[in-house]
């Protein structure tokens, strides 16, 4: 690494860690919504980076969580200190039932998670007496730790931030294990992997599973800074955003899918704010991202500054 | 008695996700294209029928021109979008839901946010005397009929003709066929066509009983999902299946679990992705 690369991310490390020092509030709340959502485009990116799987049902865990600290914060009056891990716990467990999934490859493995993230909206949706339906489930309190409570925007990034962080740094780890490796076998040559006998139907499960449990912990982000969840949050939109995000940002990459997460939320705050048809502008970001920049803007900035030496293979 | 009544519904709807579901499995048999935007075309397609209805008042137009509109729109959308993702599906899935984004947002803003129905010509109103003395709304009894028609013109050009043999030899192999000298692309063009006709008159025909709504796109298009899971993606008996599967439990599952109709239906899925998941009828993949 060299100098000045070294000096470009302290530079940005810096100004992250100050951030709520020179960010109005809605800037502020901007970068904390890039934060969470980030971290689902990351979910997608792993499964998607490493397997090649792309799955179109992180909503539904990313809903699952925040529906469960909703739920036991609002209407049985637990503490945060219950309602994550039961959050976790939740996560977890939907990604092991969905995770029947990874039976499936290609097309159908996106048009399955379609459906099994149609099912958990339906719940939500449908279950009036436990989730409220339509209406969702408002006033959900701050995140409180004993005699720390996070109830302001500027106190609560930091906390988002270090998750964050923590999150980046597992996912590398993991990558760079040799379990990690092994996705990348399977992602160019599964039959191959497979006659190396690698079980890669267990490969895949338990990153799916992973992969749910980091949507999870996005989502239980997401509640306590949003204070409310309704089946909005487990929309297949949402899912499709993520995924978008990820191919904005360039896969590959940690950093890829929030820079994407950045592009995204940005444009569709400001574009609901001033534009009447905004849905039309998003369709058309959709399509023009798939048409023209299939690596994403990192392997845009990438092509650009290696200049006239070959792009390296993604 | 209310088995069999109920076993009707589920024909019926069995009948309408077949006439959207054999487009969608088509199109990706031979082109290899996955499209979110089929449950859009429905959507659209009942709007444009509702609207043909309301000026003409003929049951009979609105269902050519909501299929018509459709094989229009979805021809541009093909040749100058769909076209360029190659065999992406990844792309084709984000490419057709910005596609998605724009329609719902047009067809707000020209039909607005309420649910909308269709009504069907006089003749098709009231209900049937069937057998045994069932009575049975007439429209839904037709719709069944009409299914078991449209499925039976399809199977017989598929399997029986020589443009079905082409199809077949292409879901196979296309570059052979491309290279025994037959034009694929217009034969892809064809079948696209069929396919969007298809999503667009079931739209009109599902309008008269289901009603039209901001959000319908989405629900109808994961039921068409489903149908081809179970049945097997490119495979037109397979979707026959597949309608009938999930249409009979969608109707039981209303009837005798209301509060999990919503995922009764994905219930087969499940259990098809357990044992066999390529899907009853699909190949190995």
């Amino acid at each position: 690494m060299d100098i000045r690369r070294l000096a470009l991310y302290l530079g940005v490390l810096a100004l992250i860690l100050f951030a709520p020092a020179f960010l109005s509030a809605y800037w502020l709340s901007m970068l904390i919504q890039v934060l969470i959502f980030g971290l689902l485009a990351l979910s997608v990116e792993l499964l998607l980076g490493n397997l090649g799987m792309f799955s179109l049902c992180q909503a539904a865990f990313f809903a699952v969580s925040a529906y469960t600290v909703a739920i036991l914060q609002v209407k049985y009056g637990q503490p945060t200190i219950v309602a994550v891990p039961a959050a976790l716990g939740a996560a977890v467990l939907l990604s092991l039932i969905f995770g029947i999934a990874v039976r499936t490859s290609g097309v159908y493995f996106i048009l399955v998670t379609i459906a099994l993230g149609h099912v958990f909206w339906g719940i939500s949706w449908t279950w009036v007496s436990f989730t409220n339906g339509e209406g969702g489930i408002p006033n959900v309190p701050a995140l409180a730790v004993g005699p720390l409570v996070f109830n302001s925007h500027s106190s609560y990034f930091y906390v988002v931030l270090a998750v964050i962080a923590l999150c980046s740094l597992a996912y590398r780890i993991f990558i760079r294990s040799p379990f990690g490796l092994s996705l990348w076998g399977i992602r160019e040559s599964e039959s191959r992997m497979s006659g190396l006998a690698y079980n890669v139907v267990i490969y895949k499960y338990i990153t799916f599973v992973l992969a749910g449990t980091l949507s999870g912990i996005a989502g239980i982000l997401y509640i306590y800074f949003n204070m409310f969840v309704s089946p909005a949050s487990a929309e297949l939109f949402l899912s499709i955003e993520a995924a978008l995000m990820v191919l904005v940002g360039g896969t590959g990459t940690i950093i890829g899918p929030f820079i994407g997460a950045a592009l995204m939320i940005v444009i569709r705050n400001w574009m609901s704010a001033y534009v009447k048809h905004w849905m039309i502008v998003m369709g058309v970001v959709f399509i023009a991202t798939m048409l023209w920049t299939p690596k994403g803007i990192l392997g845009m900035i990438r092509q650009i500054s290696l200049g006239k030496r070959k792009s390296p293979a993604s | 008695m209310n088995w069999i009544l109920q076993a009707l519904n589920g024909f019926s709807m069995g009948a309408l996700l077949f006439l959207l579901s054999s487009g969608f499995t088509l199109t990706f048999g031979l082109a290899r294209v996955v499209s979110m935007a089929h449950g859009m075309y429905y959507l659209l397609g009942g709007y444009v029928g509702l609207s043909v209805i309301r000026a003409t008042g003929n049951f009979w137009l609105a269902l050519l021109a909501g299929g018509l509109s459709i094989t229009i729109l979805n021809y541009f959308v093909d040749r100058y979008l769909l076209r360029r993702t190659g065999e992406n599906h990844l792309a084709q899935v984000l490419l057709t839901v910005g596609i998605v984004l724009i329609l719902s947002d047009i067809a707000l803003s020209i039909w607005g946010g309420d649910a909308l129905s269709l009504r069907p010509p006089e003749f098709f109103r009231g209900p049937i005397e069937l057998p045994g003395g069932i009575f049975y709304p007439k429209y839904r009894f037709l719709l069944i009929v009409f299914g078991v028609l449209v499925a039976v013109v399809l199977l017989v050009l598929y399997r029986k003709t020589q443009i079905g043999a082409i199809v077949r030899a292409g879901v196979e192999d296309r570059e052979m066929v491309n290279a025994m000298g037959i034009n694929v692309n217009r034969l892809l063009m064809l079948v696209f066509a069929l396919a969007a006709f298809l999503a667009g008159m079931s739209g009109v025909a599902g309008g008269a009983f289901l009603s039209l709504y901001p959000g319908a796109e989405w629900e109808i298009l994961v039921l068409a999902l489903v149908v081809v899971i179970v049945g097997g993606l490119g495979s037109l008996e397979g979707a026959m299946v597949g309608s009938v599967i999930v249409g009979l439990t969608d109707a039981y599952a209303r009837w005798l679990l209301p509060e999990f109709s919503h995922f009764a239906v994905f219930g087969p899925m499940a259990v098809l992705l357990l044992f066999r998941p390529q899907g009853l009828l699909g190949k190995e993949a």
